[in-house]
Order: structure tokens, then sequence, then C-alpha cells
């Protein structure tokens, strides 16, 4: 697959200054807790004291009394329950609290100072039940169930929960017999790897203003990442038409996966609908983005690993248990997507993985950047650099002696095409000094690859609007969020049109005249909404060309369209610009609406994750790192990401993507440890809580690598997640080069380090 | 309990009657309708909110509206004229430091009081005087550079 | 977290005037300088207080003074960043300085004032350490009068200290330190390079003409229910050749007197680690002074 020559394209393949850029360096680009409407409440939350417990009664007629207050509601005032994977979900408690942040009661006053000191005066009274807060525990036979009716919760046919448990998910991937592979490898490696509760950290909080008319229609504003499965949800939930719920989205200040799900909208919702007359809006606060929204899941994988004398590896059999907190939210489809890939990209003939995404009485645990990617890559990754030092072979060629190449049938059983797996992991090698001298005794290099899949099949659709002066409305459901979406689907606009990027700008998502979009998740947007984006263009030029040709007297065949203008191929002179051809045809008053609409693959098939992935993504990450043997401290040095961005439409784009996510996966390697104790969690702040400041940051090298996907727009893939996949291992795999201690629970502290150390020196003394 | 304050936001003068116990970001952006500085904790840890008083680049969700009295205050509003951005403003459009926006505000008014007190910095200065201001999007490198590269022009001015 | 709830708010234009408004409020009352820890405080529901009294329109109380005689006198608005920048104090007691880099927030070092972090008493402040190394002591001011008192003596339990309800932490003394001193604060932060310190330890050593260790000051930080001063470890200097077996020795016993609560086997290993990289630094500068 050789890569596009995009230098050819006008605005495809270039650096652009985002369209968004401007308005958010003036501080203009509104994100939610931006907006106010006349008359807008403000809402909080009442959180569960437990982690669980029964809910005997609550008593808010204090908090009603107090002046300010405009409504108070509890479940009972909207007792429907949500959810996307799993039905499981109530709006508020119903009867029980499962985890304590859980939204218990809501308060709407004329201000903020007043709703808190509201929710005081709320009396809940609770019966304690036994908490589990160990998945492994809430696995066990006769554990006490923490979702009774888990048999009766409604989910799509891919799901499936183990029945009477706390099981909600039990994903399976068998290729071959691990069985027999194990008996005939030369050597069997069993490790168990662990990943702490880590969070996205968005720097806006979750957000919702909701307005319900008179007629009972509900607007949300909000900070949701996807629009129409926000919609779904809400309708879903509450029985009403679609028609009857509107989700608008405006800026967004980071997700990672966060805010998918529902999470500041059922309060909000459940306020509006009592108050009816006004708007009420609620932010998180910083606390509660920790306690109470969603939570990268923590994960033990246990590995085996049969493998060859030569390096061949020829079984792995993997056991991952996904600690979902008190609700599945993605619980079940992050086991699967990431279970798909949990054997690592290699070829092995004899593959048993297996996924149980458990409940535990804690904060919900979902979507979260690479979406189980990172947990299962701590695994195989952390493994690899193990059987590499026991065979005598260097990490490197293990992993190109093994790894999947172009046309190789995945154990899932599908085809793998556009494979640049290892071209990312030579480069990234490259970049390293992979094979170099030791710059000092206490330094190493790790290095490590990851493929995954993304979520299929799920759709994209698009409009583009022309309006009369000849410029142009992207309307996609698409969000903003940071990642640069709303430029790149501009560009391809754009490009497809022939127009100047100038002319082209992107309606803000609103379910009321944006089209489906399945989510702006999974490092699908550039692929499926850019297609959408495209062939909506296309449509529009089309319809353009129509037009043109029957005013320049030309067959719409021998025209095209250039910075704007429509002319005869090979006749500069004979054209007119696109405006002055809308107004000469139906007295400038032509609505050219252009439709797109992308779905990967069968028509007829199910959707939700029941397909073959649409593309695979693939990257390689190193790391040079110095211990200091005395704290026990790491200090990464320089990152490499080489990623696999299928065609860059925006490169620079690309390489800041590859950065950010270099110093996410940084943080969740070296100091992200989010700690629940007892159901409370300890440390829900940014002070206790710490993501990397720019005194952490290392060299960072982001490495863009070229494979076009023929089904992508101009060959494009995405980019988005896999950054910080296979960066924990990497690091790991350097320290191990640098001191020669291995460690397999995240987060790797100097504690774990210097204590590591003096095992190892007690056991080389004795 | 409220009291009358005067100040100086972005060259304007404001006079205010303010309850005591109100931030001074909740005042910039609810009774002012400056809404660039954001929350992000509410309790000065992530630098989303910072804003330059007296010169100084300070975190407005720790300080009460009324400790502003008599003060200067520079907002992200008050740096570009009309259509003409401040060099910070293009830097960090040029080298690609704004991703989701939210952190920009505060990154851009630290990075200005840093290059008025200290016109020609290193990149670890700057890392530096920027340790308080969080980004989860972009990895930071990029806003190093914008800053780094930004100084000239206004060491110029 | 919320939102700050009511209070009244006073801003009083004399220490005495502050004093006596202490003294009058009935209900809980909190004074505020840079607010950095108190409006936290606060917004965590820790403290609610009924009356706020800021400090700030007091004039002179931001003075920072050197003189080679009556050493550093730090008024208690004067910030962390003040120490930072302060030539004198770079010069004469780069301990100080660079434990007001430890807070390694440049918005929170504008605001937060030295005597604020010493009156907030966090066993993590890191003003504490290098200012009982220096031998620094406080003067309080109330009803009553004057008092100085030693800044070891100062805490006496996490987020508490020796000021009565209606005494004002006025002024920090610093004397200059003797000839031939050189100092030092080293620490460790929990996690990212800007966290709260793990452990922080201060060193003011003085070494007499030959070399030997005249006296040895060590200060310890977030090892302890409050910064504490390692009386043992100093023993082990005091009056002995400074070489690296004293050195070690003295890690190892400080260590020994620390009892950290949360990470205490990291922790104590670390104050070992700490006051030895701060004893070898101040010593070099001693050697240089």
């Amino acid at each position: 697959m050789s890569a596009v020559r995009t230098r050819d394209y006008a605005t495809v393949g270039k650096s652009v200054p985002r369209v968004d850029a401007a308005t958010k360096v003036r501080g203009e680009a509104a994100f939610l807790d931006d907006m106010s409407l006349p008359g807008m409440l403000y809402g909080k939350v009442l959180r569960s004291r437990f982690a669980h417990a029964r809910i005997l009664s609550i008593d808010t007629s204090e908090a009603e009394k107090l002046p300010g207050v405009k409504a108070v509601v509890t479940g009972k005032d909207l007792p429907v329950i949500h959810g996307e994977s799993f039905v499981d979900e109530p709006f508020l408690a119903l009867g029980k609290v499962r985890y304590m942040g859980e939204a218990v009661a809501a308060v709407a006053a004329v201000d903020e100072v007043t709703a808190e000191a509201a929710l005081d005066l709320i009396r809940v009274e609770y019966e304690e039940l036994p908490a589990l807060f160990d998945p492994q525990e809430a696995m066990k036979p006769g554990a006490p169930l923490i979702h009774e009716a888990i048999n009766t919760y409604t989910h799509p046919p891919i799901i499936e929960p183990v029945p009477d448990s706390n099981i909600c998910n039990h994903f399976q991937l068998v290729a071959g017999d691990v069985d027999q592979g194990f008996r005939e490898a030369d050597l069997i490696f069993e490790d168990t790897f662990t990943t702490p509760m880590q969070q996205h950290c968005s720097l806006e909080t979750h957000g919702t203003i909701a307005q319900v008319d008179t007629a009972g229609k509900i607007t949300l504003w909000t900070t949701n990442d996807s629009p129409y499965r926000c919609r779904k949800e809400v309708a879903d939930a509450l029985k009403i038409p679609m028609t009857h719920v509107r989700v608008i989205a405006l800026y967004i200040g980071g997700n990672f996966g966060g805010k998918g799900g529902l999470k500041a909208e059922p309060a909000t919702i459940a306020l509006a609908l009592k108050v009816r007359n006004r708007p009420v809006k609620i932010m998180f606060s910083r606390e509660e983005e920790f306690t109470s929204s969603l939570v990268r899941h923590p994960s033990v994988s246990h590995i085996k690993t049969g493998v060859m004398k030569d390096g061949r590896i020829v079984a792995r059999q993997v056991t991952t248990i996904w600690d979902t907190g008190a609700y599945a939210e993605k619980g079940p489809t992050v086991s699967r997507l990431s279970g798909v890939s949990a054997a690592g990209p290699y070829q092995i003939p004899n593959v048993k993985v297996d996924g149980y995404v458990v409940y535990t009485n804690k904060q919900v645990a979902g979507a979260c950047r690479g979406y189980g990617g990172p947990q299962v890559c701590w695994a195989y990754e952390s493994q690899m650099d193990m059987i590499a030092a026991k065979l005598g072979m260097d990490p490197l060629e293990l992993r190109l002696k093994n790894g999947h190449n172009e046309g190789d049938i995945h154990a899932s059983g599908q085809q793998l095409y556009s494979v640049g797996l290892k071209e990312c992991l030579g480069k990234a090698a490259r970049e390293i000094g992979w094979g170099q001298p030791k710059a000092g005794p206490y330094r190493g290099k790790g290095i490590s690859f990851m493929e995954r899949a993304i979520k299929t099949p799920f759709a994209s659709a698009a409009f583009v609007k022309v309006n009369e002066d000849a410029t142009i409305e992207v309307l996609s459901s698409t969000t903003e969020v940071g990642q640069g979406s709303e430029t790149i689907l501009c560009q391809v606009a754009a490009e497809e049109l022939g127009v100047p990027l100038e002319w082209v700008s992107k309606a803000m998502p609103d379910t009321t005249v944006t089209p489906f979009d399945a989510s702006t998740t999974s490092s699908r947007s550039t692929f499926h909404m850019g297609n959408a984006v495209r062939m909506a263009a296309a449509d529009a030029k089309e319809q353009i060309l129509q037009m043109a040709g029957e005013v320049l007297e030309a067959s719409p065949e021998d025209l095209e369209v250039r910075e704007g203008r429509v002319s005869v191929k090979g006749v500069p002179e004979r054209g007119l610009g696109i405006a002055e051809v809308l107004r000469r045809r139906f007295g400038g008053q032509a609505t050219v609406l252009g439709r797109g609409f992308f779905y990967p693959g069968d028509p007829n098939s199910a959707a939700y994750f029941s397909l073959d992935s649409a593309f695979w993504i693939y990257a390689a990450q190193a790391a040079e790192v110095e211990v200091n043997p005395k704290t026990g401290q790491v200090t990464v040095l320089k990152l490499v990401g080489a990623h696999d961005a299928g065609v860059a439409i925006h490169p620079q784009n690309c390489e800041e993507q590859i950065r950010g996510s270099l110093a996410m996966g940084l943080g969740f390697t070296l100091f992200e440890n989010l700690q629940v104790r007892e159901g409370k969690t300890v440390n829900p702040s940014f002070m206790d809580y710490r993501m990397p400041s720019m005194l952490d940051m290392p060299e960072v090298v982001p490495i863009v690598i070229e494979m076009a996907h023929e089904h992508g727009p101009f060959g494009a893939k995405g980019v988005g997640e896999p950054g910080l996949v296979a960066t924990a291992p990497a690091i790991a795999n350097a320290v191990y080069d640098a001191v020669g201690v291995r460690i397999k629970d995240l987060p790797i502290t100097p504690d774990k380090v210097l204590a590591a150390l003096r095992e190892k020196a007690a056991q080389q003394k004795g | 309990m409220k009291q009358p304050i005067t100040f100086t936001v972005n060259g304007e003068v404001h006079q205010l009657e303010v309850e005591t116990h109100k931030t001074l970001l909740d005042t910039l952006r609810e009774d002012l309708c400056l809404t660039g500085a954001k929350e992000g904790c509410d309790a000065g840890d992530c630098g989303v909110c910072t804003i330059i008083l007296d010169g100084r680049a300070v975190n407005p969700c720790l300080i009460l509206a009324v400790e502003a009295r008599g003060k200067e205050i520079t907002t992200i509003e008050g740096l570009a004229q009309g259509e003409q951005l401040h060099p910070l403003q293009e830097a960090f459009i040029q080298h690609g430091a704004v991703q989701c926006g939210f952190c920009s505000p505060g990154m851009i008014l630290t990075a200005k009081a840093l290059l008025a007190d200290n016109p020609q910095p290193t990149a670890q200065e700057v890392k530096q005087a920027m340790a308080g201001n969080l980004c989860r999007c972009t990895g930071y490198e990029s806003i190093v550079q914008a800053i780094l590269g930004a100084a000239p022009q206004l060491a110029g001015r | 977290m919320r939102k700050l709830r009511k209070f009244e708010y006073a801003a009083p234009r004399s220490l005495a005037e502050a004093v006596a408004l202490l003294r009058e409020q009935t209900g809980e009352t909190s004074l505020l300088a840079g607010g950095t820890d108190l409006l936290v405080t606060m917004k965590q529901g820790k403290l609610t207080p009924q009356y706020v009294i800021d400090i700030k329109d007091i004039p002179g109380l931001d003075s920072l003074t050197y003189d080679p005689q009556g050493g550093l006198r730090i008024g208690p608005l004067v910030t962390m960043q003040q120490l930072v920048t302060c030539l004198s104090v770079q010069q004469h007691f780069p301990l100080l300085s660079e434990g007001a880099l430890a807070t390694a927030v440049p918005q929170i070092r504008n605001r937060a004032t030295v005597a604020g972090n010493l009156c907030n008493a966090s066993p993590a402040a890191d003003m504490a350490p290098p200012l009982i190394a220096a031998g620094a002591s406080l003067k309080l001011i109330g009803p009553q009068g004057e008092r100085m008192v030693p800044v070891e003596g100062f805490f006496t339990a996490p987020f508490a200290t020796v000021l009565e309800e209606d005494e004002i932490l006025a002024e920090i003394a610093v004397p200059s330190l003797p000839r031939g001193s050189g100092s030092c604060y080293q620490w460790l932060p929990k996690t990212t390079v800007v966290d709260e310190t793990l452990v922080g330890a201060a060193v003011v050593i003085t070494l007499d003409r030959d070399g030997a260790c005249q006296d040895a000051r060590i200060g310890l930080g977030s090892v302890a229910p409050t910064p504490l001063r390692a009386r043992q470890a100093e023993e082990v200097l005091r009056g002995h050749r400074v070489v690296n077996g004293t050195v070690e020795e003295a890690a190892r016993v400080a260590a020994g007197e620390s009892v950290p609560r949360s990470r205490a086997e990291y922790r104590r290993e670390m104050v070992q680690v700490m006051v030895e990289e701060a004893l070898r630094r101040a010593v070099e500068r001693a050697q240089q002074a």
C-alpha cells in the first residue's frame, strides 16, 4: 500500500491553522459552562454516603422550603434506567445505591450556594449492605449480587452476561487449541499484570443544561461526546420519541472517552422536567469528576505464553478481569474490543482470550483512550521482554519474528490490510537508538508495539450545504473535543468540492439539524465521518456542476471546480464563480444539499460491534529512561511514538495527537492512581491525583507513518487513541533494561522500583 | 455581605457590588461576562483560570472578588486588539498548541506574565513558569515552542 | 468541594485593629493573607468561618529586609515568590529560596505567604524545615502583647500551632548564618515534579577553620505529624570532622527520628537519602564561603 500523494492536494495533507484555534486563543470559544440562559437555575447532586446500601427513606421537605430552591428530585420523580450496552443504571438511585458518589437526589436553585445548602438539608436513611471492592471476590459464586435483576437487563446480542452473578459480560475468543500449543512449546511463561483505576482528567468537567419547553420537549446542551448516542439513551430511558429530545454540542474541553454515556444529563433532565419553566444547569465539580463520572477500568491480566526455543510463539492464553464499577456502561465492549487484540499484534496459531467484566461497588469504569488497549498491551508487551530475556534474544528481533504482516489472518478470523506495524516498530527503534551502547549505568531503552480494532459497524452521515454566497456548511454530528475534527472535516469538504478552506465551516452538532453519527470515539471520525463528508461534498459538487452545465452550456463531465470557480477543463476563462452559478439559476435560491452516508460493511449486519474492524490501528513506541538507584525514581528521557495514520490529512494535528497521548501514557505509567478505600475515593483532586505537568515531560518524538487505507477518505485512518496503548510497557521494558527489575503493577512508583532493587540485591547475595 | 469594589479589567474600570464570598473567577465570568478564564478545579491546582493581577499570574479561583479592589487585571479578552491577535495568540495557532482550547487562555496569560518578566527565557525557564498550567491534550511541547517563538516579537515591542 | 459560604469580611488597617477584631468576634474567624490554603480549606468544608479578616491592607507587613547584624526579617505578607527572587535571600539563605521553590506552581507562589505556609501547619509545609534549620523565630502578637517562639516549637499537630485564637504571626526573624555556614534544602515530591513534598530535608552546617562541624541544624518535613528538628542527627555531626562516615551516620539517625504515616518505609529511606544530599551540598557551600 503506497502513500497517497497529498502534496497534489489543495488542503488535504497540509497543516493549515486549525479553524477553531483563533476563537479558542481569544477565549471566545463557547464551552458548556460559558453558556447561560434566561431564568437558568443551578443544579447540584446529592451523592451516596455508602458504597452499597438500600435506601430506606429520603426526606426532602426541609430542602424544598429553603428560599431560592425551585425543585428537589429523587428517583421517585423519574424512575427510569439507561445504558448503552446494558440498560442497568438509574437516572437517580432507585431503592439502593451501588457506589459512593452515586446520585441520590438533586436540587435546582437560583444559585450554586443555595443549591449546595439545600443538599445539606436532605435526609437519607440507608441500610448498609455488604460491599464488594475486589472484582476477583465479586466474581466468586455466592458473592452478594450488586445487580439483583441482572438476568432481566436488556442488552444487544453480542453482550453475554453470566446469569445470577456480578459478571456483566464474558467475552471469549478462541483460535486453534491452546492446550495443544502449550504441550508443543519448549518454554511456558505465566505472569500476572495489573493496572489501577485512572482517569481521563479532561480540564473541562462534565456538564449539561436541560430545558423543557411548553410542549414537553427536552433540549440538552451537553458535554457529551456523541449527541445521537446521547439522544437515543435519553429517549429510550424516558420512552419518548426521538423528536422530543434535542441534543446540542458546543466545543468540548477534552474527552478521551470520558464524556460518552449519560453523566450530568440524568439529574439535569429530572430537575428540568420538574421545574418545567426554567432551564437547569449542572456542572460537575472536579471532585465529582473523580468520584462520580467515569474512570478507566482497573484490570488484572493473567497471561500464559508458550514459546519455542527459536522464539516462535505457539500459544497464548489471556484472562483479563475488568473492574467495571457499579454499572456496566461500556465495560462489556471495552473488554470485547480489547479482547480481540489481547494476544498482541502477533501471528500466533493457538489463542484463547477470556475477558470478564465484573461489577464492584465503586465508580463506573468505561471508555478511556485506548478502550482497554493499554491494559492488555501492558500484559502482552511486558511479557514479551521477559520472554526475550529468558531466550537471550533481542526484544526487537523477537517482535519482528512474530509480528503481523500484511495479509495475515488475525485470531479473530479477519484478514489484515494496511498493516503499518513493523514499519512503526522499525522507525521507533531507530529513533530511540536501539542497539547503541548505553549512555550510563542506570540507563535503559524499551520498545513495544500494538494493534487494535475499532468499533464496527457504526455509521456516520453528513450533509454539505452550499449557501447562496457559495460558503459551505458541513452539517455533521462529530463533536470537536480537541482532536481537530472540525478542521479535518472542513479540509475534506473543501478538497472534494474544490473551494478554498476559508469558505467552509462546520456547524455545531445538533440532532435536529445534523444527521446521524454513531459517536465521536474509537478513532473513527476521520475515517467514517471523513468518508461521509467527502461523499456529501461530492454530491453537492455534482449538483453544482449540473447547474453550472446549464449556465455555461457545457456537459457537467467537462467541468471542474478549482478555488471555488467552475470552469471547463482546460479552458479556465470559460467559467464562473460558484456564487455566480447559483445566482443564475432559480433566482439564486437553489438549495444545494449534498448527502453522504458511510457504513463499513454489510448493510444487513446487526450493527453494534458485530463485524470485523473497518480498519486496524498500528503503533509502536520506544522509551529511554534513567533510574536513580538511591531513590528508585524513573526519569523518562525520551519517548517515541510511531503511528500509522493511513494518510495524514493534517500532519501537524496527527503529531500533536501523538504528543498528547504520550503525555497521558507517561502519566498512567508513572504517576496516576485513583485510590478507592472501602468505597471512598481517597484522592479526588488534582492536588492528590497528579497528571503530568510541563516539567515532567521528556523529549518526545512523534512519527507519523502513512500506509494509506483504500477505504479511508484520501487514504486516512485514525490516530487519536492508540497513542498511549503501548507507552507503559515501553517504559517498563526500559526500566528492566536499565536496572534489571520488572514491575508488573502500574503505576511504576519509586517505592516499587526501590523495593525491587533491594529484592534483586538480596537474591544475588543469597 | 456585599461590598462595593472598583477594579480595572483590560484597561476598563469597573465598579461593582460583590458578595464577599464570591471568588474573583466567578465574578469575572458571571458579573463581567468574561468567560475566557475557565473553571477546571476551583482549587488552584490546574491553572486554567489563570489571569494577570498587577503583573503577576494568579489563580482567581483562590482570590475573593473583594481582594481585587484597586487592582489591575488582564484577562484573555484583553490581549487581541480587534482583529489583530497578540503575538502569543498567533504563535499558539501557528505551532499547533491549541487542541480543546480549555487551557489556552490560562496558558497564554501565564506566558505573557513570564515574558514581561523574562523576555528571553530558555525552554527550561518557560517550563518552570508554566508548571502550574495543566494540559491534557497537547503534551506541552507545542506550547513551549509557541512561547519561545513569540518571545522575540514581544521583546521587540 | 463546594462554593464558599457566606461570611462577614473585614480589612483592618493595623495589626492592633486586626488583633482587636480577632478578640471581638465570637464566631469562627479566619485570617486571610494569600488565601491559597484558606480558600481551599473553606471549599472543602473543613473550615466554615463566620468572619474573614483580610490583613493585606495593613501597611508594612510585606517588608523583607536583610542586614548582616539583624539577619533576615520576613513580614507576614511576604510571598513565597519574594523569597525566590530576593537576591539577599538567594545569597545568604539559599535554603529559603529552595524551600519556596518546592512550591512549584508560580501562580500559588505569587499569592502564598511564608507566614501563611507556617500557620497552615501542614506536616508537609515547605517553609518549615528550612526555617527550622536556619534557627528562625516567630513573633506572635496578641492582646497580651508580643512573644517569640522558635519555629520548631510552633507546630503542635497536623494543621495546628501554638497560636492563640486572638494572636497573629507578625514577623519571621532569621538570624544571619554564622561565618563558615552552608545551607541546602533537598526534597522529593510525592509523584510529579509539581506535587506536594514527600520528604523534605533542610540543613544548615557551620564549619570551623579546620573544617570540623561547629554546628548543624537539620529540619525535616512531611515525615512526622509536624515538621521536626532532627536533634539526634545534629549531635552526630556537632564537634566532629565532616567525613563520609559522619554524613552517612547523621542521615541514618535522621531517618530514625522520622515517624512517617503513609509510604512509611520508603519515606524513612528517603529521609536518609535527602539528608545525605542536603548535607553534602551544604558542606560544599560552607567550604566555598
